[in-house]
């Protein structure tokens, strides 16, 4: 699964919440990385702005591991190149 | 000095569901919602469009030439004041004016004016800000303009607590009047909430609802937002019987607490804990408790999490006390819902007829307490709580007690 797009999203991910980039697999629960409900919403938001895609209530609400997240990102942006301008990872 | 019974002989209040106490209750007992789509604000590019605004509002009706001086919020609490006092018939002597408090909440202040301040600053680039900015936008103003008007010199004060600020408020004027350091007090919060800036940041953080406000219901997708004012007169029993004032009700404890955890999750404890000490504030025991206004927001997390809270408190008596959010109807004012709330408690005990949660589409197992759906209860209830539960973890829990004549 290391496409462009799950690689960036693990990137962004290990940025938000400061943890090594190493320690995160595509299996891992949200809560075991201790990502709450609010870290979710703030990483969410990240990855709307690095993939300019808008995350909808409900599905930001059902997300509960990494590879939810990437799933997400992944239908609503497809294999579009991630924005530049976004923050690095 | 001993403590003195604080009893509730005035109520003022507008928001989504009118302009005044009559029209309010009316719109409450009816179960009759004020949400619907977003007027003042284009919303198109919001993920939600409904809020529960103050409709058919003329500023120049309550204010003519002077309301530029008040932000939308400020009037709120200026005009629900106006109503309270009046409608408790007292009368404000030099020497109660010393001795009267005015304590209002507030979450966020003069926002409109600060959004449009902004606008005009980084948008348009015009370099300066209106000169009122400031007297506008600053919490206090409501309790200010309230004492400029009334003339009253004694304590006042805003809190700041998120969505328990007037709760926290009341409870304050409830203690000041009870410990006998004043006599009378104004008491309640207000908010207008309806910026676009403002709106932006509730969208972020991802809890209004896409549809409605349906606390407590299965398929229940979050809070929606509201505006409005609402404020109650406070005094001692004894004074209130010695002039004939009507008497509401009476204000019997206020308990509160610190989640001291997260700063958005509710926790079952902090909430727990705040009933017991409004209970114990009040000398109540929970089986004296027949009817909670609940902190009812309509998100997912906070019901489930509200339910279990009550049953840790009240135990088997959970199943026998009524519960009902009625921010299912005025919406959820931050800084002013404990006041909006607190006028639906006081109007629950005095009228016997408890208000309902409008919009409720079905029952939600883990909110399996006895909620009052639709229509209002008619029920003579001895006690009720009135919960407000806050972002930041900030609890604050109202106890009223009928008053009987």
């Amino acid at each position: 699964m290391s496409d462009p797009v799950s690689e960036k999203v693990l990137a962004i991910l290990a940025s938000v919440k400061r943890i090594p980039r190493d320690k995160i697999s595509i299996d891992t629960p949200l809560q075991a990385l201790g990502i709450d409900s609010l870290d979710t919403i703030v990483l969410l938001s990240e990855l709307e702005k690095a993939f300019r895609i808008a995350i909808s209530d409900d599905d930001a609400r059902s997300v509960r591991s990494v590879r939810d997240v990437v799933e997400e990102v992944r239908k609503l942006a497809g294999d579009v190149s991630v924005d530049s301008t976004a923050p690095a990872a | 000095m001993t403590a003195r019974r604080v009893v509730v002989t005035g109520l003022g209040v507008i928001c989504a569901l009118g302009h005044n106490l009559a029209e309010v209750w009316c719109a409450l007992r009816a179960g009759r919602s004020g949400i619907g789509p977003i007027r003042s604000l284009d919303v198109s590019n919001l993920r939600f469009q409904n809020g529960a605004e103050v409709r058919e509002y003329d500023t120049g009706k309550h204010f003519g030439s002077g309301a530029d001086l008040l932000d939308r919020f400020a009037q709120f609490a200026l005009i629900s004041a106006r109503e309270a006092v009046a409608d408790s018939g007292v009368t404000l002597t030099p020497e109660l004016r010393e001795n009267t408090a005015v304590v209002s909440g507030s979450c966020v202040g003069g926002q409109s004016t600060q959004d449009a301040g902004f606008v005009e600053l980084y948008r348009q680039e015009r370099g300066r800000v209106h000169p009122l900015t400031i007297p506008r936008t600053m919490a206090n103003a409501g309790a200010s303009h309230i004492s400029v008007e009334f003339g009253t010199t004694g304590p006042a004060f805003t809190i700041s607590t998120a969505c328990s600020s007037a709760n926290h408020a009341i409870g304050q004027a409830f203690r000041m009047v009870r410990s006998g350091e004043v006599d009378l007090a104004i008491a309640g919060g207000s908010e207008a909430p309806f910026s676009m800036g403002l709106l932006k940041a509730w969208e972020a953080i991802r809890v209004i609802a896409p549809d409605t406000c349906r606390p407590f219901s299965r398929d229940r997708r979050g809070m929606i937002l509201g505006e409005g004012g609402a404020m109650l007169v406070l005094e001692p029993l004894e004074r209130a019987e010695a002039r004939g004032a009507r008497i509401y009700g009476e204000i019997v404890g206020l308990g509160m607490s610190s989640d001291a955890g997260h700063i958005t999750q509710p926790s079952v404890e902090g909430p727990a804990r705040a009933m017991r000490a409004a209970l114990r504030d009040a000398q109540l025991h929970p089986e004296q408790v027949g009817y909670i206004n609940a902190h009812g927001t309509g998100t997912p997390g906070n019901d489930p999490t509200e339910t279990r809270a009550i049953r840790e408190v009240f135990g088997a008596h959970a199943d026998r006390l009524a519960v009902s959010s009625t921010k299912s109807m005025h919406g959820h004012a931050l800084g002013a819902a404990g006041a909006l709330e607190a006028v639906a408690t006081v109007m629950a005990l005095h009228q016997g007829l408890l208000p309902p949660t409008a919009n409720f589409i079905g029952p939600d197992p883990e909110c399996d307490l006895d909620i009052i759906t639709h229509r209002a209860r008619a029920a003579q209830v001895e006690c009720a709580l009135s919960n407000s539960f806050a972002f930041g973890g900030l609890n604050a829990v109202l106890a009223l007690r009928t008053h009987l004549r």
